[in-house]
C-alpha cells in the first residue's frame, strides 16, 4: 500500500507534466503563422526563426503559470481557503505600482521589472506587518490587509496613469493587463531560477501543509512549527507572484483555478498537489497565450484579459460550491 | 512503561489576557483525569498549554519528571496528543488520510508513509470502529463518526498523554456512550495519561480517576476523585449548589440545584 501511494504520487506528477508537454507543443505550432513538424525537420529557415521566437514565449508563459499556481495551491492549504490566490498578499498591486512608478520616472524596459520586484516586496512586507498580532500572523487580518493593499496600489497606479503621457501610460497598461509579447530567452531563464527557488521552498513545506488542512492548532499539536511554516510559505509565494508579475504583468485567476483543477484530478495531498498544480498552471497560461495569439490574429489579446475571461465564470462556480 | 504528567506554576494566555494563572497538579501513569469548570474557566487553555499549542508563559510541564522546556515541537507531538474541541474541515479528506496525520510526528521530511505507519493507522481505525469508513470523506461524516475518526488519529499518534477537549460535547446519548466505550477500551490497552476537559462532570466521572476543578484560570481542587469531589469544591467551581450521591456501583454522581 505504501508502494501504491508513492507510485500514484509519481504517476500524478507524470500525467500533469504530459498535459503540460502537449500544451507546449500545441502552442509552439499555432499562431498567426502556423508551424509544422515537417518544415522544422527540413530545416526551413523561416520555421526555425518562428521557433526561436515562440520557444521563449511558451517557456515564459509556462514559468508564469507554474509560479502563480504553486503559490496559490500552497496559500489555499495554509489559509484553509479554496478561493485564496497568490495576489491576496497585495503582491500584484504592489508589483504593478512599482513598475508604474519606475516608468513614470523614465525607467527603461529593462529597469521596470526591478521596480515591480521592489513594489511586490514592499507590498508583501506591509501586508504581513498589518496582519501581525502579538508576534503571530493572524490569517483573518491578512486577508483584509491584502485587499486593502491592492486597493491602495490600484489608486496609485490610476494616479500615475492619469498624469503620464501616451507612451508611458501604454507601458503601464502592460503591467496591469499582462503581456507575453516581448518574451525573450533571458527573461524565461531568470523566471525559471525564481521558480526553482520559490517552488523548492514550497515543496519542502508540503507535508506540513497537509496538516494545516485541519487547522493551525491541529498542525501545531502534530509537531509543525506553525509560525515558521507560515513565514516560509508567505515569503515563497510573494517571491513567485512578484517574479511572475515583474516579467509578465498581472495574470489573474490562474493561481486560484489551477490548484482547483489539479485537486479534482489528483486529490488534495499537498506533496502531489503542489507539483501537479504547477504543471496545470503552466499548461493553462501556455494555452491562454496560444488563444490570445490565435483568436484575433494578427492582433493579440493581452494574456491577463484571456485568463480573466476564462477565470471569472470558473470563480463564480467555485464560489457557489464553497458557500 | 508510560510516564506520569505534572505541571508547576503553569501560566498561559492569549495576547495580554491570562487564561491560566499558576496551576499545579500531578497525574500518575495511566490515570484518567477529568478537567471540569465553567465556560471560560481555562480548561481548553490548560490542555493547549500542555500540548504547547498555546505558548507557556511561566512554569513548566513535566513528563515522567522531565521538563518539556526546550523540547522541539515534533518531540512534544510524539509524547502528547491533543484533540481539539472542534475541527472545521473545509477541504475533503478521507478518514484514512486523516488518521494517517497522527503518524506525522514520527515521519521525517517528505517521506511517504511506511508500512508500519499504515499498520498503526489501520489498527487505530479498527479500535475506533471507523475502518469501514476509511475511504469516506471526513467532511461528510456524522458528528459521532467524526469524533471517532479524530480519536483514531489520536490513537495513531501513539503518545503517552492524551488531551481531549470536550470530546462528546456535540453527541447524542447513544453516540456519547459509544465514544466512551471506545475510549475506555483503547485506554485499557495503551494505558496513557488522559486529561478530559468537560463541563459535564458526571460524564467524566464515569471514567475518571482524578479530578481537576478550575475556576477563572486557577485550580479549586486537584486529586483523586474521592478527595477532590466534595460539595464545597463543586459549589466554588460552578457557583451553584451541589450534592454528591453514589449509585449502586459506588460511582459518585453530582446533582446541581439553585
Amino acid at each position: 500500500m505504501t508502494a501504491g501511494r508513492r507510485t500514484s504520487g509519481v504517476g500524478a506528477v507524470a500525467s500533469a507534466l504530459a498535459i503540460l508537454a502537449a500544451a507546449g507543443v500545441f502552442a509552439v505550432l499555432v499562431g498567426s503563422v502556423p508551424l509544422s513538424f515537417e518544415a522544422l525537420r527540413r530545416g526551413d529557415p523561416v520555421a526555425r526563426a518562428i521557433l526561436a521566437l515562440r520557444l521563449p514565449r511558451v517557456a515564459l508563459a509556462a514559468g508564469t503559470g507554474a509560479a502563480l499556481a504553486i503559490a496559490g495551491a500552497a496559500l489555499q492549504a495554509l489559509l484553509k481557503n479554496p478561493l485564496a490566490d497568490p495576489f491576496l498578499l497585495g503582491t500584484s498591486g504592489g508589483a504593478a505600482a512599482g513598475a508604474a512608478l519606475a516608468i513614470f520616472f523614465g525607467a527603461s524596459a529593462i529597469a521596470s521589472p526591478a521596480g515591480a520586484f521592489v513594489g511586490a516586496g514592499v507590498a508583501t512586507a506591509a501586508v504581513l506587518l498589518l496582519a501581525m498580532r502579538s508576534g503571530r500572523i493572524d490569517l483573518q487580518r491578512l486577508l483584509l490587509a491584502g485587499v486593502t493593499a491592492n486597493a491602495f496600489f490600484s489608486a496609485v497606479i490610476l494616479l500615475l496613469f492619469s498624469s503620464s503621457a501616451g507612451g508611458r501610460s501604454r507601458s503601464m497598461l502592460f503591467w496591469m493587463m499582462g503581456s507575453l509579447a516581448d518574451a525573450r530567452g533571458p527573461e524565461a531563464g531568470a523566471l525559471a531560477l525564481y521558480l526553482a527557488a520559490g517552488g523548492g521552498l514550497l515543496l519542502a513545506t508540503a507535508p506540513a501543509l497537509n496538516l494545516f488542512l485541519v487547522g493551525e492548532e491541529s498542525a501545531a499539536s502534530l509537531g509543525v512549527s506553525v509560525e515558521r511554516t507560515k513565514a516560509v510559505v508567505f515569503a515563497a509565494a510573494a517571491l513567485l507572484a512578484g517574479a511572475a508579475t515583474a516579467f509578465v504583468g498581472i495574470v489573474g485567476f490562474v493561481g486560484m483555478i489551477a490548484p482547483h483543477l489539479a485537486r479534482l484530478a489528483w486529490g488534495n495531498d499537498q506533496r502531489r498537489l503542489l507539483p501537479c498544480s504547477a504543471a496545470v498552471g503552466a499548461a493553462l497560461v501556455v494555452l491562454a497565450d496560444a488563444l490570445s495569439r490565435f483568436l484575433l490574429a494578427p492582433a493579440e489579446i493581452p494574456i491577463g484579459a484571456v485568463t480573466a475571461l476564462v477565470g471569472v465564470p470558473f470563480f463564480l462556480v467555485a464560489l457557489r460550491k464553497v458557500s | 512503561m508510560n510516564a506520569g504528567l505534572s505541571a508547576a506554576a503553569l501560566r498561559a494566555g492569549y495576547g495580554r489576557e491570562i487564561a491560566l494563572d499558576g496551576v499545579d497538579f500531578a497525574i500518575g501513569p495511566g490515570r484518567v483525569a477529568a478537567v471540569a469548570g465553567e465556560n471560560g474557566s481555562g480548561k481548553s487553555t490548560l490542555l493547549k498549554a500542555i500540548a504547547g499549542v498555546v505558548p507557556r508563559r511561566e512554569g513548566e510541564v513535566r513528563l515522567g519528571g522531565e521538563s518539556l522546556r526546550g523540547w522541539p515541537r515534533r518531540r512534544i507531538a510524539r509524547a502528547i496528543a491533543y484533540a481539539a474541541q472542534s475541527a472545521e474541515l473545509i477541504f475533503p479528506i478521507t478518514v484514512h488520510d486523516l488518521v494517517l496525520q497522527g503518524r506525522a510526528p514520527w515521519r521525517s521530511g517528505f517521506l511517504w508513509e511506511s508500512g508500519e505507519d499504515l499498520a498503526i493507522a489501520e489498527d487505530a481505525m479498527r479500535a475506533c470502529d471507523v475502518l469501514d469508513l476509511a475511504d469516506r470523506d471526513a467532511t461528510r461524516l456524522s458528528g459521532g463518526e467524526r469524533r471517532r475518526a479524530f480519536l483514531a488519529r489520536l490513537l495513531a499518534q501513539r503518545a503517552e498523554v492524551w488531551l481531549l477537549d470536550e470530546p462528546t460535547a456535540d453527541l447524542d446519548p447513544r453516540h456519547r456512550l459509544e465514544f466512551l466505550e471506545v475510549l475506555r477500551q483503547a485506554h485499557a490497552r495503551l494505558r496513557p495519561v488522559v486529561l478530559w476537559a468537560t463541563h459535564d462532570v458526571n460524564e467524566a466521572l464515569a471514567i475518571a480517576d482524578d479530578l481537576l476543578l478550575l475556576r477563572r484560570g486557577r485550580l479549586v481542587a486537584a486529586g483523586p476523585v474521592e478527595e477532590a469531589l466534595a460539595p464545597d469544591t463543586l459549589e466554588k467551581t460552578f457557583s451553584i449548589r451541589a450534592t454528591v450521591e453514589r449509585d449502586a456501583a459506588g460511582r459518585p454522581r453530582v446533582t446541581f440545584s439553585r
